[in-house]
């Protein structure tokens, strides 16, 4: 038996294909390109061999800011801890529960620039934490919070699951509002509490929707990038406390012009991340088959 | 219906938020859309130093100053034309001049596009896909002039521009970063920094505005003082973008050697510089945000907040103090800068130049020199406090008069203090990367505790292995 090729298929397929290789394909193909030269985006790149990812392995800042992103993805179970909760509490058939559900969205929706510098306002100096602590006599005189090593990349943390527990719990809910009301009426008759009604019937149910979100957040978290830039006012935090790995290959290409050097970093991102995910999601689907 | 009636309420937020946001974050979004560049640099008249009310119309206007006028300009030129952060506010003195050069040269065109926040970024990647601006708009005091030049993206003025032009500008200005001897730029608009004074703060201190510091090694002292009496912090900035800068023009300090081949900048001058800051950071007299920040905004806002006593920067930003504290604004005061171990003060310049391959290198010479003539410069000075590269647009009475507002205070004086600036920073090679060497020095010796010659040491051997 034969198989007749048929360009029909293709026809269709041409037009994605036409956009992917020029948007995607092409330029992860030109970085990496880029990261075996010597490239300052003025002038011509030059060939270096293997110089940036030598240069790379030695480089403590890089370790740095790829230390600071792994430690960022704790915010990963903490979204999906708060969302899950979130996405339990807001599940109920309740007059005004379909407000409270789209005020959770908000911040989703909201500009993560805008979003930093409101939560900036909130620690500075002469922020609102600081007034608060002060009159409640929990502080003497204010911290500056956001220049403190120390504080930075928790703050960053904090706002980055502030700003994405809504937009993960709207994914939990759907996942919750497919799971049949009969397993939870099964789990009440055979004597569930409500915790253990959640543990054992919702958690499983919404597996799917916590291995796509513990993807979907993993990878972000390894790409944040907006609420460093702002918190920090472009620097990146004193120390390079705030430095994470997109943070640092954005200073290098646009603030120290090292196009080369940075496309070399985007590259290590890659690798970091497609093992991550593809390890990920193992983890999380081995334990779908057991 | 229930589940109707959460994407419409999700909708109508999203419309709700959407509205909202520009308003409510206005005034720290602007200072994050603002590159730092510009106001670290210059505190030049973009988005943040434009008055908001328009000013009249300066096409119609006499004036006692001429144009400059080029001879060959190519007929039918067709010329590009960059600005930084002047639109929309200075719209109407921008079309006007280029009205004005359109007459003079009839037949030549020129297409103006104002860049903003990427700037930089615009102006790097338009070199490297063949399409530069024949004539931009570049900072001398960011290092962009120097960046270029020495990417041969420049054309060389002190080789082909006409000596008559070349005369028109303060000495000092059109030698402002040379490369090779070579100026690759004519000086645009000039700004003077002084110190604005919250007086309410300073004198609660019990301190006299009138005898603000002289010497920048008076600030420690000063600042310890404000505390003490009132509890306040000093709010100084570290120039995050370029430190080299600020140690040779505050503490003195030689930062290479004379051949130009070794990094110096551990000497015992440049670690008495950083010790200063190390000095005030532990004895908690300067906010860290401010110190550290790389946006002049954020500093300016604490000071416009009426947070802080005092706060160096140019006459123009006086405008956003008007505007954010109408109150401070009748309790300001201004002091000349206090001077550093160099004892000058450097240029904060503006500058045009010119694409070395330009298909039309004299008409966009002549726009270049239009823009920074003694005509231009004086509607320009007459809209926004910022002052002229060319000594004969001081000559206008203008410059003469006793200014009524506070912010024009310094005008009777900025001749003399533009004339005497001086950049006494030699060339830098790799300097982002030898900027970010000493960042992070500097850094490790005001918040780890690194003693600040080990810092400055360290940050020396990097460096001059970068230029190895």
């Amino acid at each position: 038996m034969t198989r007749r090729f048929t360009l029909t298929p293709y026809l269709f397929l041409a037009p994605a294909l036409a956009l992917v290789a020029t948007f995607v394909i092409y330029p992860i193909a030109a970085v990496a390109f880029y990261s075996f030269t010597d490239f300052d985006i003025i002038t011509a790149p030059e060939w270096v061999g293997t110089d940036n990812y030598r240069r790379l392995i030695a480089d403590p800042t890089f370790w740095k800011a790829l230390t600071n992103s792994a430690v960022y993805l704790i915010v990963t179970p903490t979204i999906i801890v708060l969302s899950i909760m979130l996405a339990i509490v807001v599940n109920r058939r309740l007059r005004g529960i379909s407000l409270f559900r789209a005020l959770y969205f908000v911040p989703a929706v909201s500009g993560s620039i805008a979003i930093g510098i409101s939560w900036r306002w909130i620690f500075e100096r002469n922020g609102l934490l600081n007034s608060a602590l002060i009159s409640m006599g929990l502080l003497s005189e204010p911290v500056q919070w956001l220049t403190d090593p120390d504080y930075v990349l928790p703050i960053a943390m904090l706002l980055t699951v502030w700003a994405g527990v809504g937009y993960y719990a709207v994914i939990f809910l759907a996942g919750l509002q497919n799971i049949p009301d009969e397993l939870y009426d099964a789990a009440r008759i055979d004597g569930c509490n409500r915790f253990q009604k959640h543990w054992h019937v919702s958690l499983p149910g919404l597996r799917p929707q916590i291995v796509f979100v513990a993807v979907i957040s993993s990878l972000a978290a390894l790409k944040v990038f907006d609420e460093i830039y702002v918190l920090t006012n472009h620097t990146g935090g004193v120390l390079e406390s705030g430095t994470t790995i997109v943070f640092y290959l954005w200073r290098q290409a646009f603030v120290l012009s090292n196009a080369g050097y940075a496309s070399a970093i985007a590259i290590a991102l890659l690798l970091a991340t497609l093992v991550f995910s593809i390890g990920l999601i193992r983890v999380l689907e081995r334990g779908d088959a057991t | 219906m229930r589940n109707k009636t959460f994407p419409i309420l999700a909708m109508v937020l999203m419309l709700v938020v959407a509205a909202c946001t520009p308003a409510s974050t206005s005034p720290s979004a602007s200072g994050s859309a603002e590159p730092s560049e510009s106001e670290v640099a210059v505190t030049s008249p973009d988005a943040s130093a434009a008055p908001t009310d328009a000013p009249a119309a300066p096409c119609a206007a006499e004036s006692s100053q001429e144009d400059p006028i080029m001879e060959g300009v190519e007929e039918g030129a067709e010329i590009s034309f960059w600005t930084y952060f002047l639109s929309p506010t200075f719209d109407e003195f921008i079309q006007c001049t280029i009205a004005r050069y359109e007459e003079a040269y009839p037949g030549v065109t020129v297409n103006w596009e104002d860049h903003q926040a990427t700037y930089l970024d615009d102006y790097r990647n338009s070199i490297n896909s063949d399409t530069q601006p024949d004539v931009a708009n570049l900072s001398n005091n960011e290092g962009w002039v120097r960046e270029f030049a020495q990417a041969g993206a420049l054309l060389d003025l002190t080789e082909n521009a006409p000596q008559e032009i070349i005369d028109q500008y303060f000495p000092n200005l059109f030698a402002d970063n040379l490369v090779d001897d070579h100026s690759f730029q004519f000086p645009w608009y000039q700004s003077i920094a002084v110190e604005l004074i919250n007086t309410r703060i300073y004198e609660d201190a019990g301190l006299d505005p009138a005898e603000f510091p002289t010497a920048i090694d008076e600030l420690p002292e000063l600042c310890q003082t404000i505390k003490d009496e009132t509890g306040t912090l000093c709010d100084i900035r570290l120039t995050v973008t370029d430190y080299l800068s600020q140690m040779t023009y505050e503490g003195g300090v030689d930062v290479m050697n004379e051949d130009q081949t070794e990094f110096t900048f551990d000497s015992p001058e440049a670690v008495e510089w950083l010790q200063m800051y190390v000095d005030m950071v532990d004895a908690g007299t300067v906010d860290t945000d401010a110190l550290t920040t790389a946006l002049d905004r954020v500093a300016l806002l604490i000071f416009s907040a009426g947070q802080a006593a005092f706060y160096q920067t140019g006459p123009q930003l006086i405008r956003v103090v008007k505007d954010n504290n109408p109150d401070l604004y009748e309790n300001l005061a201004l002091a000349p800068l206090p001077l550093g171990k160099s004892g000058v003060t450097q240029p904060t310049s503006m500058a045009i130049s010119v694409k070395s391959d330009t298909e039309f290198p004299n008409a966009s010479m002549a726009l270049a020199a239009f823009f920074t003539g003694p005509r231009a410069m004086l509607d320009f000075a007459k809209i926004v406090p910022i002052y002229p590269s060319t000594p004969a647009a001081f000559d206008d009475p203008f410059f003469s008069e006793e200014p009524e507002l506070i912010e024009d205070s310094a005008r009777p004086l900025a001749r003399e203090i533009i004339e005497n600036q001086q950049n006494i920073l030699p060339p830098i090679p790799e300097k982002a990367d030898v900027n970010d060497i000493v960042r992070q020095a500097v850094e490790s010796a005001l918040f780890a505790d690194v003693p600040a010659q080990e810092a400055l040491s360290n940050a020396v051997d990097q460096a001059n292995a970068l230029i190895r």
